[in-house]
């Protein structure tokens, strides 16, 4: 038996595998772009439209600036997992990514690699988006409330490389993109986007309780509408983890079985 | 001699379109010895890829077992990993990544610390010459570099065992040979290599011994030479350009032996009888009987006879064109 890597190793590795996966961002910096700027877009061009949204009763909020920010936070997230997956999907198809399986580093270490890149990747358009956002009129909304944004983001976009690297290596291909990209935004549009879950319509009501995007936004939320408080915290942690080892174990057992198919 | 690849009754399936299952390997057996080049040649879908698959751990077998380094390929697949490694079919290299930064990547990837994987990815980009294209984008690279990049990336850890997967695949002449002869070298060094090749003047240049599979059996095994000694006998190509000297040819050479359908360009190819080996007699009684021949060889046999021989058809397209099929 070979002596297996140490811990420190496997981190190194990690790390050299976020390092190649933020590649496309610092040297092809068009390509990544759209990615970038799409939630920011997204909430100004709402915030324009439905800006007097927050004047109906059961908003917490007089400016509806508050309420749809944080909907960005989790957009980025999505579509930064969901480019994740698409990446493999396409490193899947050229054969590299039979490379990083070559290695005798444990598969785990794999995901890892490509699930920090994701988390760090978010960054930069929740960067943006705060930035953006601040320059229109935001209200602070805290050092602890700006963490909770970000971790928020990282951890969901890490659920979401998870799940789209997942269906990645399900279909090894590219074509799995639309999958990968409608997940996470159909789940996003089914909870309280736009408006409290009180003012929607009673089927999206029940959909958005069950929904655990519903109690990571409310969490992300609550700095920008009132104040941080256990108890709208709490259940956001829940979903969170919930939704994390739920995806983590997904994309495990697909990564055991590429070598089944 | 230790073998460092045993495998036996080795067997892939998979799923058909029509939904029933077809075996892409079908139950092989073979022993590669240390320090060997084996060649395992045989025509697109034959099987060739996935056996080095599984072989690799890349694909779990259906049924079987198989060693490589001393390692079972399905219960210690970390460690056959450390011990090999691989250059694929298609050289997928990130074209965002420099050389340097590929080679270093895959240092990490084998455990190496980042002094040593530095260290390392110098010595391997001077000894495959690409020290000038170090710092360059995978995405400048000519087909050949690429190609040399993949091999010094397979060659980061010093592994006991290397796997070429059809390396030469869409490389011109000359890079075909540079990495011939770095093959030649690795193994010179104690490397053993186990490389698949669609090429019959490949395997026949580089492999101590030649499997030959066909429709994911093994069919043939042994050195090339004696392969091709079991063919026997070689053979006479005639080329004469004037139609009405034909039949009359046919009917002096058919006396003599079997006529082959022959390459285009050449008139006849007749199988000649074990140990015969002088042209002049043919020539000779030709020109008595008043054809004129414009070119005549002896062809000594190939690995294509001995896979036409084994398979019943030509290794590939361009095989088929420099080698005889016996006439109906």
């Amino acid at each position: 038996m070979i002596a297996k890597p140490s811990f420190i190793e496997n981190l190194q590795l990690v790390w050299a595998l976020v390092r190649r996966g933020l590649n496309e961002i610092l040297r092809v910096p068009g390509a990544s772009l759209p990615g970038v700027i799409a939630p920011t877009i997204f909430m100004l061009g709402t915030y324009s439209i439905f800006g007097k949204l927050a004047l109906l009763p059961g908003f917490d909020t007089s400016d509806y600036l508050d309420w749809i920010l944080p909907v960005g936070f989790v957009q980025a997230a999505a579509f930064t997992g969901a480019a994740t997956g698409v990446n493999l999907a396409r490193d899947i198809e050229s054969g590299w990514f039979d490379r990083m399986l070559l290695a005798p580093a444990p598969r785990w270490v794999v995901l890892a690699g490509l699930v920090c890149s994701a988390g760090i990747r978010v960054l930069m358009p929740s960067s943006l988006l705060i930035v953006i956002g601040m320059s229109v009129g935001l209200r602070w909304p805290g050092a602890t409330g700006l963490i909770i944004s970000f971790v928020t983001a990282a951890l969901l976009a890490a659920v979401m490389a998870f799940w789209s690297c997942g269906l990645a290596m399900k279909f090894r291909s590219q074509d799995a993109a639309p999958l990968m990209q409608s997940s996470g935004f159909m789940l996003m549009q089914l909870t309280a986007v736009y408006a409290p879950i009180a003012l929607l319509a009673p089927w999206l009501q029940t959909i958005a309780r069950v929904n655990p995007f519903t109690y990571v936004l409310d969490a992300v939320r609550q700095s920008y509408i009132s104040t941080i408080s256990w108890q709208d915290t709490w259940p956001g942690i829940v979903a969170m983890v919930g939704m994390l080892v739920a995806s983590a174990w997904f994309a495990v057992w697909r990564i055991r079985k590429m070598n089944t198919a | 001699m230790t073998p460092v690849i045993e495998v036996e009754q080795l067997v892939r399936e998979f799923k058909s379109p029509s939904g029933g299952s077809m075996q892409a390997v079908a139950g092989v057996d073979l022993a590669v010895n240390e320090g060997e080049v084996y060649g395992f040649l045989g025509p697109n879908g034959a099987g060739k890829t996935t056996l080095v698959r599984m072989l690799v751990t890349l694909l779990r077998p259906s049924s079987g077992t198989a060693r490589v380094a001393g390692f079972d390929i399905v219960n210690e697949p970390g460690s056959v990993r450390s011990a090999i490694g691989v250059t694929l079919q298609e050289a997928a290299l990130d074209p965002l990544m420099t050389g340097f930064e590929l080679l270093q990547l895959q240092a990490t990837l084998h455990g190496l610390r980042k002094g040593a994987a530095s260290a390392k990815a110098d010595e391997l980009l001077e000894r495959v010459d690409l020290v000038r294209a170090k710092d360059a984008r995978l995405g400048t690279y000519s087909g050949g570099m690429t190609r040399r990049l993949d091999l010094a990336m397979s060659l980061i850890h010093e592994p006991k065992v290397l796997f070429l997967d059809e390396p030469t695949t869409g490389l011109d002449p000359i890079s075909r040979k540079v990495l011939w002869d770095e093959v030649r070298a690795l193994n010179h060094e104690g490397t053993t290599v186990f490389l698949t090749t669609q090429y019959l003047e490949e395997a026949d240049a580089l492999a101590d011994r030649v499997g030959i599979i066909a429709d994911g059996k093994l069919v043939a095994e042994d050195t090339p030479e004696n392969l091709k000694a079991d063919i026997g006998a070689a053979r006479l190509e005639v080329t004469i350009n004037d139609p009405a000297s034909h039949a009359k040819a046919r009917e002096i050479l058919g006396g003599h032996g079997r006529l082959l359908k022959p390459r285009s360009g050449v008139s006849f190819f007749l199988q000649l009888p074990p140990g015969d080996t002088q042209l002049a007699p043919y020539v000779i009684e030709l020109d008595q009987a008043g054809v004129t021949v414009d070119r005549v060889d002896l062809v000594e046999p190939s690995l294509d006879d001995v896979f036409l021989l084994k398979t019943g058809h030509h290794l590939d397209a361009d095989a088929a064109d420099a080698a005889p099929t016996p006439v109906p």
